[in-house]
């Protein structure tokens, strides 16, 4: 057999609890937290599905933007002027500002900061991502869809399974341009 | 790259250069605003501009009256230029450092290549002696022939001000330098004070005790401008002696 | 018996009321909402909308850009600046703008943190102003530049001379922290933006699907996705904050930090916040009034409550920019400088004295007369009405503490009155460029977080307290 033993099934929700109480039945059924993932409209937390935590890098990459971000600023504020040819003198202030080097490393380490947690959601997403991907347009009017990684052979399983749990459609999900 | 054991910032209470300006003496001729202007490639902003505040000159002769019409009574006339500040507003202004402190000469440098034009300094300057290039003004012939060699042209957009002559003290001082002896007093001295038929103003060393211009600034009646503020002038004033 | 129908009927009436009057208890569904974002969106210009359209494209290229060509070829000599003002209108019209956009980020960053319920349908209108407010003031700061051409001389870059910008320089500090404010607040911008675009995305044909296909990313919506993206709003929303606060601090500090009568004042850095805050709120309502009446469904996402509840956040800003103001100018007063005591006279019994009249009119009388009645706070035209009076006080605040307070110094020789030049068509130019980013923007991207909408729909609903029927809150988040 040339196709793969496993497939893809798309099943949509209109409601937050049959869509949990799915997600609960799926897992006694044997397939993994793993091979489930849950598309919505709207951010549904994992608690409220009963779903496992997501991990997020988010935090630790605007945590290294703002390391990087201080030691612009750092650099800036401490270390550039040395790089002159000769010193060069404004008024009686002193060559390196005491105040004012706080304000550019506060600038720099905000700046570095949000940029890298902007760059963290595109990482961790994957963003942009223009491939075909298995999703349904209803999503987007508030269902709440469950893609499901199941063994070909439990297919009419599951299926029959998530009807019963008030799944509005259950069909095999098929990769398409957004 | 520069070793922190360089830097030696100037923190004296007196300067290097200094001026004494005389107004008991100053006929208010505006010898030294013309002198000046020749000396410095000064352009001329022409009437209407020079009615709407616009005019450059580097020193001007301020005039004041005290009393009500009919009964007023002249002041003497104040000749007002850039006071070589020791702790000068108008340096840390600029973001571009394109006005900083000579340590070799304790004068405020402006460097004009360098200015963007946002006119911080100015705004910052309590005396008001900074002078912007609102336009490239025009030159007609044969007013380009008689150019300073030894001072830049500026154009429109940037500021400029008062340099004490910075080019006769270098002058003054190569010339020394290759005779093999100090600059002595009295051997040059700015546009200003050489074209003041009064010789209400003297130029010279204020750290040299014995110079003309540092006795006389001791002289008990001098003052300096909004000395007030900390900014450190170098240039005294006599008025009512 | 009739009694208890009485009762029952009130109570009934009394939910009615409570659904009518706010969004939240009034949910539709997502689908419907959907719908009504994208028709508001997509529905055909009128003739009306094309004519002012092609007016402020007009005035934007012939104010705006062919005068700026003409001040780059003549010089600063086409503004009305000189000595002693060597500061104009263009610094008054950077100071307005930055303090304009102060506003979206307060109310979708600190209304964020703080979970106030009632942001829901308008942070994105809000910070759309945050971005093309800034925007303007970045045009505005780089049209008072005398050489404007080397404005890349400020950038923390070697060059050829080894010369790094000027660190001791509260301007330098500006570029930073404006750069800093605009590049965040763009993304801050972006952000919730994604599942909005990707919901046009999934309801449009043609050129506008391939647009909102790009500007998606591919974001589907996934459990991942939405955490990464509300790990980052949530970052956002904590750290933009005080980017916004310094940035009209160093703002202020341009001018605290001068050696001026009037100026070095301890109080210009939060007096100058409060004061951004007093515009920007009132132009927050100024834009939610027009999106109301002129935008298709968007009087069911705008409503009264919106309106009483930005209302009394600017009577509060009014009484604190009171307080401020009073705290200053007490303070100057009492110190006696004598050159401060001339300013305080010609701000007072100068030839623009009416406009110091006019500033405290606008931005304490009319404000606190009309905002404290709960009927009028939500009257959206006598809202968006005060909205502008403020914001004419409030550029009037600026024009006093720029020309007006530089004309007098301390070498009185040099005072001059200050005549406006090439700056008044050119700032036209800035609020039509601002007018018109806006309306296309209304028309391309949906003006209205839908899911932020539906989310706090989710999170409200009715409960009775014994006879009482009141709106109760989950914390979904």
């Amino acid at each position: 057999m040339t196709e793969s033993k496993v497939i893809d099934l798309l099943a949509v929700f209109s409601d937050l609890a049959p869509a949990a109480d799915a997600i609960e039945q799926l897992r006694a059924l044997g397939v993994h937290d793993d091979c489930m993932n849950v598309i919505s409209g709207v951010p549904v937390t994992e608690a409220m599905l009963g779903r496992p935590r997501q991990w997020t890098n988010v935090p630790r990459i605007a945590m290294g933007g703002a390391i990087l971000g201080l030691s612009a600023g750092i650099f800036l504020a401490y270390i550039s002027p040395f790089l002159y040819p000769y010193p060069i003198q404004v008024s009686t202030q002193s060559f390196v500002p005491g105040p004012p080097t706080a304000v550019v490393m506060f600038e720099l380490t905000m700046l570095g900061m949000l940029l890298s947690t902007f760059l963290g959601v595109f990482l961790d997403s994957f963003f942009p991502n223009y491939r075909p991907m298995k999703y349904v347009p209803e999503v987007s009017d508030g269902k709440i869809a469950i893609l499901i990684e199941c063994p070909h052979v439990d297919e009419k399983k599951i299926t029959d399974a998530l009807n019963k749990m008030g799944a509005e459609s259950v069909k095999p999900a098929e990769a398409q341009h957004l | 790259m520069i070793r922190p054991e360089e830097i030696k910032m100037s923190t004296e209470e007196t300067g290097k250069w200094g001026m004494v300006i005389d107004q008991d003496i100053c006929t208010g001729c505006q010898a030294c605003v013309a002198a000046c202007a020749m000396e410095n490639n000064i352009t001329f902003v022409g009437e209407e501009d020079a009615g709407y505040g616009r005019s450059m000159h580097w020193i001007r002769i301020e005039r004041f009256w005290e009393g009500e019409y009919p009964e007023v009574k002249m002041t003497p006339q104040q000749p007002m230029l850039c006071q070589q500040c020791g702790h000068a507003t108008c340096e840390p202004v600029c973001p571009a450092f394109a006005t900083v402190h000579s340590q070799a000469e304790q004068l405020n440098l402006q460097v004009y290549n360098r200015c963007v034009g946002t006119r911080y300094c100015a705004n910052n300057c309590p005396y008001q002696v900074r002078a912007f290039n609102w336009r490239d003004y025009q030159r007609p012939e044969p007013l380009p022939n008689q150019f300073n060699p030894d001072v830049t042209v500026r154009r429109m957009g940037v500021m400029e001000k008062c340099t004490f002559c910075i080019q006769r003290i270098h002058k003054a001082q190569d010339k020394a330098k290759s005779e093999g002896r100090e600059v002595m007093d009295g051997e040059f001295t700015t546009a200003c004070a050489q074209a003041c038929p009064a010789n209400a103003i003297v130029f010279g060393r204020v750290d040299n005790p014995e110079s003309l211009v540092s006795q006389l600034s001791h002289k008990g009646h001098g003052v300096k401008h909004l000395e007030e503020l900390g900014t450190l002038p170098n240039v005294t004033y006599f008025k009512g002696g | 018996m009739s009694d208890n129908k009485h009762h029952a009927d009130a109570a009934q009436s009394h939910e009615e009321h409570l659904r009518e009057k706010h969004l939240m208890l009034d949910p539709l569904p997502r689908g419907r909402m959907n719908e009504m974002v994208m028709e508001s969106m997509m529905e055909k210009p009128t003739w009306k909308f094309w004519l002012v359209f092609g007016f402020l494209a007009f005035v934007v290229v012939y104010f705006l850009f062919y005068q700026w060509g003409v001040l780059i070829v003549k010089g600063q000599g086409e503004a009305g600046v000189m000595r002693p003002d060597y500061w104009g209108i263009f610094l008054v019209n950077t100071v307005f703008w930055i303090g304009i956009s102060h506003a979206g980020t307060f109310i979708s960053a600190i209304l964020r943190v703080f979970k106030a319920e009632f942001r829901r349908p308008f942070t994105r209108a809000a910070e759309l102003m945050t971005t093309f407010g800034l925007v303007q003031a970045g045009f505005s700061i780089f049209m008072h530049m005398g050489r404007v051409w080397v404005f890349y001389w400020l950038l923390p870059y070697p060059n050829q001379r080894m010369l790094w910008p000027n660190l001791h320089s509260p301007l330098t500090w500006d570029l930073l922290a404006i750069t800093t404010y605009l590049l965040s607040s763009t993304m801050y911008l972006f952000l919730p933006l994604i599942p909005d675009v990707a919901m046009a995305r999934d309801r449009s044909t043609g050129w506008r699907k391939n647009i909102y296909k790009v500007l998606a990313l591919g974001f589907r919506g996934t459990e991942g996705e939405w955490t990464h993206l509300r790990a980052a709003m949530n970052i956002f929303a904590f750290a933009i904050s005080p980017v916004m606060f310094s940035v009209h601090t160093i703002v202020s500090w341009d001018f605290a930090a001068a050696t001026r009568p009037g100026w070095s004042s301890t109080i210009f850095g939060p007096y100058f916040i409060v004061g951004a805050l007093h515009s920007g709120m009132g132009a927050a309502v100024v834009v939610l009034a027009v999106i109301r009446g002129t935008m298709k469904h968007m009087d069911y996402f705008v409503r009264g409550e919106h309106f009483d509840a930005i209302g009394k956040l600017m009577l509060i800003i009014s009484m604190a920019w009171a307080y401020f103001f009073f705290n200053d100018y007490m303070v100057q007063w009492y110190g006696g400088d004598k050159w401060t005591q001339q300013l305080l006279h010609f701000h007072e019994a100068g030839p623009l004295g009416w406009m110091w009249f006019a500033m405290l009119f606008t931005n304490i009388v009319l404000p606190w007369a009309i905002l404290w009645n709960p009927k009028w706070r939500a009257n959206p035209w006598l809202v968006g009405f005060v909205g502008i009076a403020i914001n004419v006080g409030m550029w009037f605040e600026r024009y006093i503490i720029i020309p007006i307070s530089v004309t007098i110094n301390r070498m009185p020789f040099t005072w001059r009155m200050y005549t406006p030049g090439i700056e008044v068509p050119m700032g036209i130019g800035t609020v039509a460029l601002f007018i018109l980013l806006y309306m296309a923007a209304s028309k391309l991207i949906p003006l209205i977080p839908v899911w932020e909408v539906q989310e706090g729909q989710m999170a409200h609903e009715l409960k009775k307290f014994g006879r009482e029927t009141v709106v109760s809150v989950s914390e979904l988040e």
